[in-house]
């Protein structure tokens, strides 16, 4: 048994809008002379300490438990969970 | 796309030739059952629409009362029942958005928001107590970033929405009858869409909201954007104030498609549009998905060529993006164009006005038997039912959920949610009291008097406040109306709204029909939910606290109606018996009563019996002021019942009334005098409940006991299952 560090990020998926993100581009970034970047999106992560036997396992772990608690909504948003040694 | 085959003949006959594929699209969307009620507007037309107070212009999505001295209320309500069903937050904010904008297309500022909420069993099912929980925070967020007060709803659960949700909002504005829209265009307008980009969210939203929710159709989800919603009402008012606009249309189902064809329809006129105009969220949209996309927060705006400049000016200094769409044209085409090139060139009137169903109806099978009493196992120990009725999620206090809402921001509110309706102040003098309330158990056993039943509650929680109902507003949930049996129970639900609402004279000012709300268990309770509007003109009900020694009295008959009751669905797990029955004339002569005493200021406090009946209108009268009762139950008028039957009966047109011992006899001569049914049933006082019959106690329990489970037990169990 390792311990691994899991990333799960949780954005909207690819084509549904997100206002904070706009928000923060268009009325921070933008305002000052920031011209280069064209786009912001928002994000929630949470970041998962666990007990595994491998880096697959815990990665498997981490989504089922993210599914069965309905830690994001799979209509609506993206996940992508990153896990480290 | 949702086109029977039927339908694709007939508008190929129609327009003499194959449709393109954008044409399909918006007909796709605007001859859904969501856009084109083209079940239910036949029908529809039964209700009165009209009267003394009501301003009737063409174009309006919301309805408009005059309440005197140059002012006006507007008034509407909708559902989002689908997409609050796969994505509860987003689902149930964009509802409240929707609303809000149809109440800002007649040019009048939102002062208040209402939600009806219904859900599965929370008490055994997580995804209810998910849907449950999101769905008030989504409307919390929105309205409270609005600056909109949420005042007032209902929370319903029952096991008919399993996996499912009924988010109803109503929205009611305010504002000088001089500043309304009035709808109108001339050749050569020009086409102002304003607010949010057009994004890919939401596409084919509302053939989604008449097709049965299926798992893997579940793609239309919109994402809520509150600032951007209160930018627009900003806007759009300033612009209204410097007279820029000539018609004005909120983009709800079926997005441009049917915002354009529904507006160039009721003005007469026709409209050109480029969909290179239209200001887009990502590149590469095609213009069939322009064209239906429901992207939230957007506005549709007819103006004139030398008032342009003044509205980009005003979109500007909010920051809100427009753009310049097309033009009016002359002749009713709807002509939609991507540069040079025809995408769409089709007659408005075709477009606007499905083809009109006749579907078959027929009485429900289980009704012949339903009303059939059961004899049910006698209870030992009152006490005890009472406190899991007073738990019970239905009749618990709903503070968890209005206390998330801002209900007191625009400093209108002068009686708060909890009450039997809220009291917002009006700039006139006047107040307005607004209740919706809904009742599925009941309209099960019997839809016609069940929905009578659910109007003439409305009516007694605004007469409560003291005020008189004007108007209404119906929303009709139903399942998949193919099914005759259920577009049985629709048509009878309508008839008894009309009825009543003739009676009364209450004129229907807006509604909405919701169909094919179905679950994966099947058809959804016939669930119509009513709206009353009522007016007072000088001073409301402000019932002051509830004192030692004041009596408690009881209007109306107790009659042996539990079918639907909490008591029998609750506590038995049995559905069926007697469902509840208003008479009109009973029903009148209370209502009457009860507002020229309220007016006359003898009584302290009015509450009706609904849900619970007797014991829980009681109760809660009880708890909200922190004081004891004794009350006799061989003192209520009505049928000789039985004890848990006087208790829970949930006989409509029933008040009580708090009144010092000094204004009794007054009361008391004025009940006479309108040959009401009443009997002063109790004396307010100490720190226990208690409900006796001749010497035996039923109900023997402490105020704060019995305050603390009514309290709490609804956060409790959302909070920790």
């Amino acid at each position: 048994m390792a311990t691994y560090t899991v990333h799960v990020t949780i954005e909207n998926k690819p084509g549904i809008s997100d206002p904070e993100g706009e928000t923060i581009l268009n009325d921070l970034v933008l305002k000052g002379s920031h011209k280069s970047v064209s786009k912001i999106k928002t994000a929630k992560m949470l970041k998962f300490t666990i007990k595994e036997k491998d880096k697959k396992t815990a990665g498997k772990k981490i989504q089922e438990i993210c599914d069965e608690l309905r830690i994001y909504n799979p209509m609506v948003s993206k996940v992508t969970i990153d896990v480290f040694d | 796309m949702s086109l029977e085959p039927q339908e694709i003949v007939d508008l190929k006959s129609k327009i003499g030739r194959e449709p393109t594929s954008t044409e399909l699209q918006i007909v796709a969307a605007e001859w859904s059952e969501h856009c084109s009620y083209k079940s239910s507007k036949k029908h529809l037309k039964m209700l009165p629409m009209t009267g003394p107070l009501v301003i009737s212009e063409k174009g309006y999505d919301s309805g408009v009362l005059d309440v005197g001295d140059g002012y006006v209320i507007t008034a509407h309500i909708e559902s989002h029942n689908h997409p609050s069903a796969v994505e509860p937050y987003g689902g149930a904010a964009t509802g409240v958005g929707g609303v809000i904008r149809d109440i800002l297309s007649a040019g009048t500022r939102p002062i208040a928001i209402f939600d009806g909420l219904r859900f599965g069993n929370i008490e055994k099912d997580p995804q209810a107590r998910w849907l449950f929980k999101n769905a008030v925070t989504g409307i919390a967020d929105y309205g409270n970033c609005l600056g909109i007060p949420t005042i007032g709803g209902e929370v319903e659960f029952d096991e008919c929405y399993s996996n499912y949700a009924l988010v109803d909002v109503a929205a009611v504005g305010f504002g000088k009858k001089e500043n309304l829209i009035k709808n109108h265009a001339n050749k050569g307008d020009l086409v102002v869409l304003m607010g949010g980009a057009t994004g890919r969210d939401g596409i084919g939203g509302s053939q989604f909201a008449s097709d049965s929710l299926e798992s893997e159709n579940r793609s239309a989800v919109q994402i809520p954007d509150p600032f951007i919603e209160k930018l627009i009402i900003e806007a759009i008012l300033e612009a209204r104030n410097h007279h820029l606009i000539k018609a004005l249309k909120d983009l709800g189902g079926g997005g441009l498609s049917c915002a354009l064809s529904e507006t160039a329809d009721t003005l007469g006129i026709g409209i050109e549009m480029d969909v290179d105009k239209v200001h887009t969220r990502e590149p590469g949209m095609d213009p069939d998905e322009i064209m239906i996309s429901e992207s939230q927060e957007r506005m549709l705006i007819i103006t004139s060529k030398q008032k342009l400049k003044k509205l980009q000016e005003i979109c500007k200094k909010f920051r809100i993006a427009c753009s310049v769409i097309g033009h009016v044209t002359s002749g009713n085409l709807l002509h939609v164009k991507k540069g040079n090139k025809t995408f769409a060139n089709i007659s408005t009137e075709i477009v606007a006005n499905a083809p009109l169903l006749d579907r078959t109806s027929k009485k429900p099978a289980y009704l012949e038997t339903i009303q059939k009493e059961k004899k049910l196992r006698p209870i030992s120990n009152f006490s005890k039912t009472m406190m899991a009725l007073i738990s019970s999620p239905n009749i618990a206090s709903k503070i968890w959920v209005y206390g998330q809402y801002d209900h007191e921001v625009g400093i209108r509110t002068v009686v708060k949610p909890g009450q039997d309706a809220s009291v917002l102040r009006l700039d006139n003098g006047k107040f307005l009291s607004v209740k919706i309330d809904g009742n599925p158990k009941h309209c099960y056993i019997n839809p016609r008097e069940g929905a009578i039943g659910c109007f003439e509650e409305a009516c007694r929680n605004v007469v409560c406040t003291g005020a008189r109902p004007i108007g209404m507003l119906d929303h009709l949930q139903f399942g998949n109306p193919e099914n005759p049996e259920i577009f049985w129970t629709f048509l009878e639900s309508l008839k008894g709204i009309t009825d009543f609402a003739k009676y009364f004279k209450i004129p229907c000012i807006g509604g909405k029909v919701s169909l094919y709300n179905e679950t994966p268990a099947g058809p959804i309770k016939p669930t119509p939910l009513i709206g009353v509007l009522g007016l007072i003109d000088k001073n409301s009900l402000i019932s002051p606290k509830v004192e030692d020694e004041d009596c408690l009295i009881i209007i109306g008959d107790t009659k042996n109606e539990l079918g639907g009751s909490e008591y029998y669905e609750y506590i038995h797990h049995f559905v069926g018996g007697n469902c509840p029955i208003v008479d009109f004339k009973e029903s009148k002569r209370n209502m009457e009563t009860v507002l020229h005493v309220i007016k006359k200021g003898i009584i302290k406090n009015a509450h009706d019996c609904s849900k619970g009946g007797l014991a829980v209108g009681a109760f809660e009268l009880c708890m909200t002021n922190q004081i004891g009762c004794q009350i006799s139950l061989d003192k209520v008028p009505g049928e000789k019942l039985d004890s848990d039957k006087i208790l829970f009966s949930e006989s409509h047109s029933r008040y009580l009334l708090v009144v010092e011992k000094k204004n009794f006899q007054k009361l008391e001569t004025i009940l006479q005098k309108n040959k009401v049914s009443y009997r002063m049933i109790g004396k307010f006082g100490g720190n226990k409940i208690q409900f006796n019959r001749g010497k035996k106690s039923l109900i023997d329990l402490s105020v704060d006991k019995a305050q603390k489970a009514w309290i709490n037990s609804l956060r409790e169990l959302v909070l920790n299952g």
